[in-house]
């Protein structure tokens, strides 16, 4: 009798622990202290917060990007050409693969395929890009690591334009089309040839890119 | 004698929502929300702002919005022990929240691949693996928080919208959460102080799982929701000018 009671008891208990859930009611505004300033104060208030408002409306205004900007969600592999919060293009591309390569021989080095979130900008632009293939496109495919710089040249892989953002990185086409919307890039962004002559068209030096 | 000082003492009228004090405490908060819009907006991190009058939740960086989430439902929970509510008078509105969090967290599952020595073999080196995609890598739990520091967290159930989810997937959802709130609620340390349980559609709620950025930070906007969604679009306009 004892035992059950005790259970019950335990249930009743465990029942009545966890969280309540309530509807998201908007918290009315409650004037508080002013209410017993004078109109004329009040208006001042008014007039001094209406002013700093404007100026915060502004503020906040010219810290969003301006004109056309790249927004590329990595995760889906998608880029998308954005103006104000319109969608002007959405483009399947080929973010990092986030694959780890190890050296095995020499400097027994490490690289990481990862394509860097945050925010950048074009910093420069290229018709018809030559890749000066890094280290780590050599150790990939088993070559030796050529010492004569024209032998890191590679013509045409990087399709017809590039837009490069920093530190290496850099949206550009690909000879591998079939393979856009997998994670499979080195950490640059690839992009289909059709959808890659409208982001040059409208991506100018400066251009906002978001990466997440 | 006291009861009867406080019966004859005039009953102080709450002024009328429109009134200047009113407009006054409005713009006090509206003009706070911006200044913390501001500083979120001036900062590296990637944040979440939570609208709950558009209602939505919308992933921004520097300003720009990145991804909007349409908000099917919102809640908030508190914790409760036998039956007793553990509220917690902290302010969560208007305040900026840090450090957020995926918990259970995404695993992380890299392919590694180490390179054949310079010269080894002739033939032509194997085409490196394919990596799975987010939605073949990350499952994505039937609950997931989004924990920040300081006690908030966000709670988000991506099947919870889903109508082909049977009885009994959701009665053994429901099991493992109860279980998981008995020992939240229950636990010591300031966590899960305060919960906002944001129900997203089943597609939305599983892409904000898979590219949650790390250490994220949130907003949860309030006041005169006619004014606020400005903010969170950028635009200009200001109370009176729409």
């Amino acid at each position: 009798m004892a035992g059950a009671v005790a259970g019950l008891l335990l249930a009743v208990v465990w029942a009545g622990t966890g969280y309540r859930y309530e509807p998201y009611v908007e918290t009315p505004v409650v004037p508080w202290g002013s209410e017993r300033s004078t109109e004329r104060d009040l208006k001042q208030q008014t007039a001094r917060l209406r002013g700093r408002e404007r100026q915060l409306l502004s503020r906040l205004k010219a810290a969003a990007p301006q004109g056309v900007y790249i927004v590329i969600d990595q995760t889906h592999n998608r880029l998308y050409l954005k103006r104000d919060n319109d969608i002007l293009l959405e483009a399947v591309c080929s973010a990092g693969s986030g694959m780890v390569l190890n050296e095995g021989s020499g400097k027994k080095r490490q690289w990481v395929f990862d394509t860097p979130r945050g925010s950048f900008e074009v910093l420069s632009r290229a018709e018809n890009p030559v890749w000066r293939k890094p280290d780590w496109a050599f150790v990939e495919e088993g070559e030796p690591i050529p010492m004569d710089l024209a032998e890191r040249f590679d013509y045409g892989s990087l399709g017809e334009y590039a837009l490069y953002f920093g530190n290496g990185y850099m949206i550009h086409g690909t000879l591998y089309e079939r393979l856009l919307g997998r994670a499979v890039s080195h950490g640059c962004i690839r992009v289909g040839r059709d959808d890659l002559r409208k982001v040059w068209a409208m991506a100018k030096l400066g251009t906002r890119i978001y990466i997440y | 004698m006291v009861l009867a000082v406080g019966a004859c003492a005039p009953v102080p009228t709450e002024p009328a929502s429109d009134s200047p004090a009113a407009e006054v405490v409005r713009l006090e908060q509206r003009t706070a929300l911006l200044e913390r819009q501001l500083e979120l907006a001036g900062g590296k991190e990637f944040y979440l702002v939570l609208d709950p009058a558009a209602p939505d939740l919308t992933l921004m960086l520097r300003g720009a919005q990145l991804r909007r989430y349409a908000v099917l439902g919102l809640q908030i929970g508190y914790p409760r022990i036998s039956w007793f509510g553990r509220r917690h008078p902290r302010t969560w509105q208007g305040v900026t929240w840090s450090n957020g969090e995926l918990d259970p967290p995404r695993p992380t599952d890299r392919i590694v691949v180490t390179a054949e020595p310079v010269g080894k073999g002739e033939a032509e080196p194997e085409p490196p693996p394919m990596p799975p995609t987010a939605e073949e890598l990350y499952p994505v739990p039937p609950r997931f928080h989004i924990r920040f520091s300081s006690g908030l967290s966000v709670e988000i159930p991506p099947r919870e919208a889903d109508a082909s989810v049977g009885r009994f997937a959701r009665l053994r959802a429901w099991w493992s959460a109860k279980w998981g709130d008995v020992v939240a609620a229950m636990g010591l340390r300031d966590r899960d102080v305060l919960r906002l349980r944001v129900v997203l559609s089943p597609k939305d709620a599983e892409s904000l799982y898979w590219s949650l950025p790390p250490a994220v930070r949130l907003l949860v906007l309030t006041g005169d929701p006619a004014t606020r969604r400005a903010s969170t679009t950028g635009e200009t306009s200001v109370p009176g000018t729409r």
